[in-house]
């Protein structure tokens, strides 16, 4: 009888417990994310609507994120695109030279749980289209990996490398491979149109190979 | 029965194909100037005289594009290849992306046109 008591209290717990859980998706709503993401595809296809762009796409966010990165995120936000979004529309004059100064951050400063949950809710907005499993964890040589990426295609005219600079219309690659998923990386370096018709990298046709080298660099790149 | 079959499987196959076409994104044409901004700019530069902000992070100077003297050595098809095909394609920086996978090439005609206009000069012939 004190068994069956105790399983009862038990039970009631783990669904009260259930019920104050946080609702990522009311977290969502509530702080107004949307008003700064595009929280539903499709993505927009011309470039009018790529200025009007205030925050970066969310509709993928699953497929894109790694998790613990994002709960650690939505409470401290930092800076991962050093010119803003849109570069374009943050643009000032200090004599000749364009420079973007204070680009503006997230304004997430969500409590653990609430990240949290706002992370689980995020991480079920996936495309289906990406293809998973591709990306295969090897032991590269990061000085050819370099030469690829810094000589071969230079990335780094719009890319930061870490501790090595880099442009900045582009988002920074310092802890990038905490930030992002690798199949996603693999994907978008492979054709970042199919994410973002009017994006501003340019597609390459880079091989298996290539792109392997490329995102096992970026896993570790810091 | 077996040609039944193979109607349906074939029209699966068809919806299925245009499925993975549609969620592959249309790109709208664009004026060469919203083109310019959007992509030339970040390292042309706003006054396109090669001062953009990823200029200072470059090993070579970007193109000043208002230059006449500079731009007038160029042939138009030397710009339409360098813009569609990259930098390397005509012998110069691997810093100048190709732009062929998200321009049309009627929209890197137009683009070699605005630039035509922005130095104010023509073409070597």
């Amino acid at each position: 009888m004190t068994k069956i008591l105790a399983l009862a209290i038990s039970a009631l717990f783990v669904t009260a417990g259930a019920g104050f859980a946080a609702d990522g998706k009311a977290l969502v709503d509530s702080n107004k994310c949307g008003s700064c993401h595009k929280m539903t595809g499709p993505a927009v296809k011309t470039i009018a609507e790529v200025l009007a762009r205030k925050a970066p796409d969310l509709f993928y966010a699953g497929s894109k994120f790694n998790k613990d990165w994002l709960v650690k995120f939505l409470q401290a936000p930092t800076t991962l695109r050093p010119a803003g979004t849109v570069y374009v529309n943050l643009i000032t004059l200090e004599g000749d030279q364009d420079v973007v100064k204070n680009p503006p951050k997230c304004a997430s400063k969500l409590s653990a749980g609430d990240a949290a949950a706002v992370a689980d809710y995020l991480m079920t907005l996936t495309d289906a289209s990406m293809k998973t499993g591709v990306f295969k964890k090897q032991d590269i040589k990061k000085a050819k990996a370099r030469v690829v990426m810094m000589k071969d295609e230079a990335c780094n005219a719009c890319h930061v490398f870490p501790g090595k600079g880099g442009g900045v219309s582009c988002p920074t690659f310092e802890g990038i491979g905490e930030r992002l998923n690798p199949d996603w990386m693999y994907s978008f370096i492979q054709n970042p149109q199919h994410w973002d018709p009017k994006v501003w990298m340019a597609k390459r046709d880079f091989d298996d190979a290539t792109l392997q080298l490329m995102v096992n660099f970026l896993l570790d790149a810091d | 029965m077996v040609m039944k079959n193979i109607g349906l499987i074939f029209s699966a196959a068809l919806i299925g194909g245009a499925m993975l076409i549609s969620a592959a994104p249309a790109s709208a044409k664009e004026k060469a100037a919203d083109n310019y901004k959007l992509y030339c700019v970040q390292c042309h530069g706003t006054k396109g005289i090669g001062r953009g902000i990823n200029a200072p992070a470059l090993s070579v100077q970007p193109r000043n594009h208002v230059s006449a003297t500079d731009m007038g050595q160029l042939t138009d098809d030397s710009v339409f290849k360098a813009i569609k095909e990259g930098g390397v394609a005509v012998g110069k920086s691997t810093q100048m992306p190709p732009f062929g996978a998200i321009l049309s090439d009627d929209e890197v005609k137009e683009m070699v046109a605005h630039l035509r206009g922005m130095c104010k000069c023509e073409g070597k012939k």
